[in-house]
């Protein structure tokens, strides 16, 4: 320790340095009232906004004053004061202490305010956002003209008992078969395990004596013919596949029983599919 | 106990029914702003919307039918 602090010593002239307190740089906000009691410590002649101008106002010492940078003992700090600063005056801003409420009820008074406010904007934000969600989500769903080709409406009235006859719904073939007691009782009475495609007749019609079905072979997409093949229902004349006056496939290629479409009774001579 | 106070205790205070008398202002803000939105629109353009002159179709269609 003697050691270091002799050498030190000797050497004292080129180790000298200083942390010099300067005002900051810091300019104030606004028209600060400046109190004459804070002493100013010096104001730099330029302005340092470089590196080489911080460095210029370290303290000179040694051989031809060159600027300590660093070393041993030597101190580079660069200290910004910040005493000097002066807090801009919010009075202007603040409440007169007759108008300030500080009790529990002025309080919360303050609070249902801003509350109030927030709800009232939120209130219409989440309408307008409603909208525009309704908007988008229904332009994605069928228009008027699409629904209204959708559906397709048969009086009953012109289609007389034994026919069938056959609409063109949704860009297919649709037939619509008024079936006699005969059918009807023929169709009830067929034993469903028998079936290739096992479904009872009661299941396809709504009203026994009405059969809807669409005219496209479930096979591979033929129009049967109506009043047609061995079982008295539909034939598909491409690959001869037999279909009952009920619709199900009884002999042939095809799979599957014809589809039947979702229809309702409106009125008691008014039929409405899709 | 003022009315504010009563409602800021009661609705505001708690998120969940913050939230809920949101949405409840934006349904009542609906039922006020689309008719009153639909009442400018019919005003700005009266004399021009079917309804004003559906009576007038109604007597020439009826006309041409027969």
């Amino acid at each position: 320790m003697q050691g270091v602090a002799a050498r030190s010593s000797g050497l004292a002239q080129v180790l000298k340095a200083t942390a010099r307190i300067v005002p900051s740089k810091v300019e104030p906000l606004g028209a600060a009232v400046i109190q004459e009691s804070l002493p100013f410590i010096e104001k730099p002649a330029s302005k340092t906004h470089s590196n080489y101008a911080l460095a210029s106002q370290l303290p000179p010492s040694g051989f031809l004053n060159p600027r300590v940078m660093s070393g041993i003992g030597v101190s580079c700090q660069y200290r910004l004061a910040h005493t000097d600063l002066q807090v801009p005056d919010f009075d202007y801003y603040r409440k007169a202490p007759k108008e300030a409420d500080d009790s529990i009820e002025g309080d919360n008074n303050r609070k249902a305010f801003t509350y109030l406010m927030l709800a009232g904007a939120g209130a219409p934000a989440l309408y307008g956002t409603k909208t525009v969600i309704t908007q988008f989500v229904s332009s994605m769903s069928a228009s008027a003209d699409v629904l209204a080709l959708a559906k397709i409406e048969i009086n009953l009235d012109e289609i007389p008992e034994g026919k069938n006859v056959t609409f063109k719904w949704r860009g297919k073939p649709l037939f619509v078969r008024h079936r006699t007691a005969e059918e009807v009782d023929k169709e009830a009475a067929v034993d469903v395990g028998s079936l290739r495609d096992p479904q009872h007749d009661t299941d396809r019609v709504k009203n026994p004596e009405w059969l809807i079905i669409l005219g496209v072979c479930t096979h591979l997409g033929c129009v049967p013919m109506a009043n047609a093949g061995d079982y008295g229902g539909y034939y598909c004349p491409c690959h001869g596949s037999h279909y009952d006056a009920s619709g199900r496939i009884r002999a042939g290629p095809a799979p599957l029983n014809l589809e039947v479409p979702y229809y309702e009774f409106v009125e008691d001579n008014l039929l409405v599919v899709g | 106990m003022s009315l504010v106070s009563v409602v800021y205790k009661s609705v505001f205070r708690r998120s969940s029914t913050f939230a809920l008398a949101i949405v409840a202002g934006a349904f009542g803000f609906e039922r006020i702003f689309d008719p009153t939105c639909d009442a400018v629109f019919a005003y700005i353009n009266r004399g021009k919307l079917y309804d004003d002159c559906k009576a007038t179709f109604a007597a020439q269609g009826g006309a041409e039918e027969e």
